[in-house]
């Protein structure tokens, strides 16, 4: 699937059916799965920030497509419009057919940082053995996730589900995610010491410069750096 | 629902497609990543962090029990999937004007496509076929795609400034550094939060300020 990959960036799509099915309170999996979902947005971080590697990702529940209904407005529907005598079944053929799903489907869509051997298998093995019970949260309503109890399981399911992307397009860089954050920590710092270090004899600048230096540890990605997913400035640090 | 975190954007649009016509479709965007030169206007856009399309075939829809009904549809289906800076008029509205001819080209063959120019069609195109986000999650929720790149620059060129300025005299060591502020210039910046950098992530705060008993105080105690 090379058109999921883009340098060392994987571009992963699952569509994963829900059934057509009402827990004991009449709501339907689809809207139980929508509840679940939402609810993950109440808590502190997304279960995703536990899971290596996720750059961005996304869940919605697609319940139907969309129909493109509108009247024919191309210059052959004007001039049928202007024909009486053409009929309606012939007309028709030329509008847009209706579509309808028979299933709900949970979409996932996740771009992670694969490295040069592409493994969407560690990225998945990662996933469950981090956050195995927020998966079954969701996925638990879907058809044949039943007896999926193990890492392996899960790769095996989520690849029936995945769909190759025709483009993938890496418009910021597919760096490791632990390098993409120490850059950013990095850069913040240094825009901060840069400002605050403005006018100082020579001597004291470098004396400043290299206690940033150790300090800030560029060289080394476990800290200090940014948290993933971290969103408030004075929580944002994760030191050693 | 949220289809913002932080200074990212999830967008989501699905399209149906002839499905005769899915292979021009396929070529192009197979054209479009073998021919150099042809995403460069993609490329120009650069508050993108990531992008895709993918085209599910009309039989292709996953069907992996018995007891699940199989779909019966006419069309293929085309998803595309971006992550954004900014908002979604901004980005709509810079697709059409950076590359409106390969917008078009990927669409083309999309059903009712009303084509990138002009844009109020092509704005009532997306919005209707526009599935809202649940729950979007960001590893950087402060930063920007243009963030990220120049962020690469500032490690390494603070790590080669520090190896090459071990052993240099101090009017060396301010020759260089001056240098480096120059070069880093565009690069350069404080990241902040956005005024509000989730829906979630705002929940959060509110509830937290209530159990700290700091709503009153902020003059936010609506509804208590």
């Amino acid at each position: 699937m090379a058109s999921n990959i883009s340098g060392n960036a994987y571009a992963l799509t699952i569509l994963s059916p829900i059934k057509n099915s009402f827990t004991d309170d009449e709501v339907s999996y689809a809207d139980t799965v929508r509840d679940r979902l939402q609810s993950w947005n109440s808590e502190p971080n997304s279960p995703m920030a536990l899971v290596p590697q996720t750059y961005l990702c996304r869940y919605f529940v697609l319940d139907d497509v969309y129909t493109e209904s509108l009247p024919g407005a191309s210059a052959i529907d004007t001039l049928i419009d202007l024909l009486p005598f053409v009929p309606d079944s012939l007309r028709r053929c030329y509008w847009p057919k209706e579509d309808h799903l028979n299933s709900s489907y949970l979409v996932f869509s996740c771009n992670f940082h694969c490295g040069p051997n592409a493994d969407l298998d560690g990225y998945l093995r990662n996933m469950w053995n981090t956050i195995s019970d927020k998966i079954k949260e969701v996925w638990g309503f879907c058809h044949g996730f039943d007896g999926v109890d193990n890492a392996d399981k899960f790769i095996d399911y989520m690849k029936k589900c995945q769909f190759e992307a025709t483009l993938f397009f890496v418009g910021s860089n597919d760096d490791p995610l632990e390098e993409q954050l120490k850059a950013l920590y990095l850069k913040q710092e240094f825009s901060k010491f840069a400002v605050s270090n403005q006018g100082l004899d020579t001597a004291t600048l470098r004396a400043n410069f290299k206690g940033f230096i150790q300090r800030v540890a560029p060289a080394n990605l476990t800290a200090p750096t940014w948290t993933a997913g971290g969103y408030r400035i004075d929580k944002l640090v994760k030191r050693g | 629902m949220s289809n913002i975190a932080g200074k990212a954007y999830a967008m989501n649009v699905i399209t149906p497609i002839r499905s005769y016509l899915t292979w021009v479709n396929k070529l192009i965007f197979w054209a479009a990543v073998k021919v150099p030169g042809v995403l460069t206007g993609l490329v120009t856009l650069s508050l993108i962090h990531y992008a895709r399309w993918v085209i599910i075939p009309k039989d292709k829809f996953p069907h992996l029990d018995p007891s699940q009904p199989k779909e019966n549809l006419n069309y293929n289906y085309m998803l595309f999937f971006s992550n954004f800076n900014g908002s979604w008029d901004q980005y709509v509205d810079s697709f059409t004007f950076a590359i409106p001819g390969g917008l078009d080209l990927f669409w083309k063959w999309n059903i009712r496509y009303s084509k990138s120019v002009a844009l109020t069609p092509f704005h009532d195109y997306i919005r209707y076929n526009q599935l809202e986000t649940i729950h979007y999650y960001n590893a950087y929720p402060l930063a920007a795609s243009n963030d990220v790149k120049s962020a690469k620059t500032v490690k390494s060129s603070l790590i080669q400034f520090e190896k090459d300025t071990q052993t240099v005299s101090d009017e060396e060591f301010l020759k260089l550094y001056n240098g480096l502020l120059r070069g880093l210039q565009h690069d350069l910046g404080d990241m902040y939060p956005t005024p509000i950098v989730t829906m979630s992530a705002y929940q959060v705060e509110r509830r937290q300020k209530w159990h700290e008993g700091k709503l009153a105080e902020a003059g936010e105690n609506h509804g208590k």
